[in-house]
């Protein structure tokens, strides 16, 4: 590479690299250094005697490590319903409506317009007691009192995370959608393919980068969700990230806090980079 | 705590006549006089930045500036001071107080420089205290008790053990709180929550484990709990008197319970930031806020206790009364102030109750 390039790469990349060190890199270096601290008290680096003490609290306890465990099932149960519920809204929008998809497409993202909380708290209005599906099946005579497992539930963490994280997944299988190209389904219908044989054979496979990308922008962000349960889930659908939040925000228990985050960090890293290999993400990507 | 807030309009002009009252009779504060400039930065609950939480001082200090980040959380309030907030002022809550110290974020005070220091009862002044030196004023204060809806819960109720009865399955609402939790644990079972013993924990785990299907969903701010009682969702609660000052505000049916066990109570607290640049300003800030003027403007408008008892007999508003239960002289006898805690303990209480919650 001549030097100027090399000069011209550098001073793109500096700055990038330098917010990434300094905003991602740092703060998750600090993060695993509170998971070896025995208490919160006393300065950082002054006052600490390294302990593998939080990893022997989160290892024996059974209830955290099984939580993580349905987390990280609830995530991919999420990024599974989200995919498969985006997969025919990217589909008839780049196949069926075309050359007005743009506008479509604005219309997909407009939730994204409206805060996070109120889009998640308009469940409550459907799934509560007194909520649109209960008033419904009230009235038709279907149940006799409210089902109150609809709301505070996992049930209803589980409908809250898909339904906000479906226009997101439609988005990568929209873009791969689009780069498909028409000539080979031409091809395939010119040979003697059905429909559905077309899509199966031709469509589905050139479409699975946008596939696994958008799953995996679902499952990262999810396994480590608290938000959602915090507002929907009730006493009984926490997930992995709320007691990490409560370590952190309500018992200043920073060590045991960074302890499960950095194993949560590690579990999720180690599962997408199992699936990248198993699936060969990067040759989809590259 | 996340603390929900109510207006009174005719406020300021009830504040204005009691400050333009007590400043004729009351002695020179501090230093500092009516011309003083300059910014006080105040780290402070959402809702604590109203001018008329503080508004004796502002009065009497009319060019300086009063300058508030929040906290979300006690936790949240000692995370920032730890980590250097430009704070000169900070507002924990009992439970917290040794933190501070142990971590020098927070100085002696020197109380001869807070003119209404004598009016404040001396119960009060010692939540302020750590190992016998004064390093917090008390300033507002509260009780914790079973709010409950009159129209769903006929017979009343008179113990903390409501929080367990399985005849209020999916109705009943605790507070997201691992310490509060331990500290229910103690009332119901008899316990001294001063020196809870392992198995004392056990048990307790295992009671909110159980208690985990019966409960509607852990509250962690009052709007959250307020909504669910107005809807009838929640029948009985862990609940602040905030929350039933309001929900009496809307003619919804409820009544706070006076548990056998006793209610509990949390005092509000300021310090003064080992780092503080300003400590005459800081200083005449905390002065203000003991006034029984400030403190009229807190009850009345906020629902909230303050700790000059100067300040009870001004309020009138009936709703305010009972929450307050300030017609009844011998309440705060009968009311287990918060303890301190130890990191240790404060540790296992959440781990308990992440326990707790995790527990599938």
């Amino acid at each position: 590479m001549p030097a100027e390039s090399r000069r011209r790469l550098t001073a793109l990349l500096t700055p990038p690299a330098l917010w990434l060190g300094a905003f991602l890199v740092a703060p998750l270096l600090l993060l695993s250094a509170y998971s070896f601290r025995a208490g919160v008290g006393g300065a950082l680096f002054r006052d600490w005697v390294p302990t593998l003490e939080q990893y022997r609290i989160l290892l024996g306890t059974p209830a955290f490590l099984r939580l993580l465990a349905l987390s990280v099932g609830i995530a991919l149960l999420v990024a599974v319903l989200a995919t498969l519920f985006a997969y025919p809204v990217a589909y008839y929008l780049v196949f069926r409506v075309r050359e007005r998809a743009g506008v479509y497409i604005v219309l997909l993202l407009i939730p994204f317009w409206i805060s996070y909380l109120l889009r998640v708290m308009a469940w409550k209005v459907v799934l509560g007691e007194g909520g649109a599906v209960n008033s419904l099946l009230l009235s038709a005579g279907l149940i006799h009192e409210p089902i109150s497992a609809l709301f505070y539930s996992r049930l209803a963490v589980v409908v809250t995370l898909v339904y906000v994280w479906t226009p997101f997944v439609a988005l990568p299988i929209i873009a791969t959608l689009y780069r498909i190209d028409r000539a080979l389904l031409e091809a395939a219908a010119s040979l003697g393919a059905t429909p559905w044989q077309r899509f199966w054979r031709v469509t589905a496979p050139l479409s699975l980068p946008g596939v696994l990308a958008g799953a995996v922008m679902v499952f990262i962000p999810t396994v480590g969700e608290y938000v959602t349960p915090s507002l929907v889930g009730g006493s009984s659908g926490s997930m992995y990230g709320n007691i990490i939040f409560d370590f952190f925000g309500r018992s200043a228990n920073w060590p045991l806090g960074a302890a499960l985050a950095v194993v949560m960090l590690a579990l999720t890293l180690g599962l997408v980079g199992a699936t990248s290999r198993l699936t060969r993400l990067e040759r989809f990507i590259g | 705590m996340l603390r929900s807030l109510r207006r009174f309009p005719l406020l300021p002009v009830l504040v204005g006549l009691l400050t333009a009252c007590s400043k004729e009779k009351r002695p020179a504060a501090t230093a500092l006089t009516a011309d003083a400039t300059g910014t006080l930065t105040v780290l402070d609950w959402a809702g604590y930045e109203d001018t008329s939480m503080f508004v004796t001082f502002h009065r009497a200090y009319p060019k300086v500036t009063v300058s508030v980040a929040f906290g979300e959380s006690d936790a949240d309030i000692f995370g920032k001071m730890k980590a250097g907030a430009d704070a000169c002022v900070f507002h924990p809550y009992t439970g917290w107080q040794h933190f501070y110290v142990r971590d020098s974020l927070v100085q002696e005070l020197d109380t001869t420089r807070i003119s209404h220091w004598s009016e404040i009862p001396a119960r009060f002044k010692a939540l302020g205290q750590v190992d016998g030196k004064q390093y917090f004023i008390p300033w507002d204060w509260g009780f914790t008790s079973i709010l409950y809806r009159t129209d769903k819960v006929p017979g009343g109720i008179d113990s903390w053990a409501a929080l367990f009865d399985p005849k209020f399955k999916g109705h009943i609402s605790m507070w997201d709180d691992g310490p509060g939790a331990v500290t229910i644990a103690t009332y119901v079972k008899g316990w001294d929550e001063t020196a809870i013993t392992d198995a004392q924990l056990a048990e307790a785990e295992k009671m909110w484990t159980d208690q985990r299907k019966l409960n509607r969903f852990y509250w962690s701010g009052e709007p959250e709990l307020v909504s669910g009682m107005k809807a009838g969702e929640i029948w009985v609660a862990y609940a602040w008197q905030g929350a039933y000052n309001t929900l009496l505000g809307e003619h919804v049916p409820v009544a706070y319970a006076q548990p056998k066990e006793g209610r509990n109570s949390w005092v509000g607290l300021y310090g003064i930031s080992s780092r503080c640049q300003t400590p005459d300003l800081a200083y005449a800030f905390l002065d203000e806020k003991l006034t029984a003027a400030q403190g009229v403007n807190l009850i009345s408008g906020f629902a909230y206790g303050h700790v000059n008892p100067a300040a009870n007999a001004m309020v009138t508003d009936s709703n305010i009364v009972r929450a307050l239960s300030l017609n009844d002289p011998t309440v705060l006898e009968r009311t287990r102030f918060t303890p301190l805690v130890s990191e240790t303990q404060r540790n296992q209480f959440g781990q308990l109750w992440a326990r707790v919650k995790a527990a599938q």
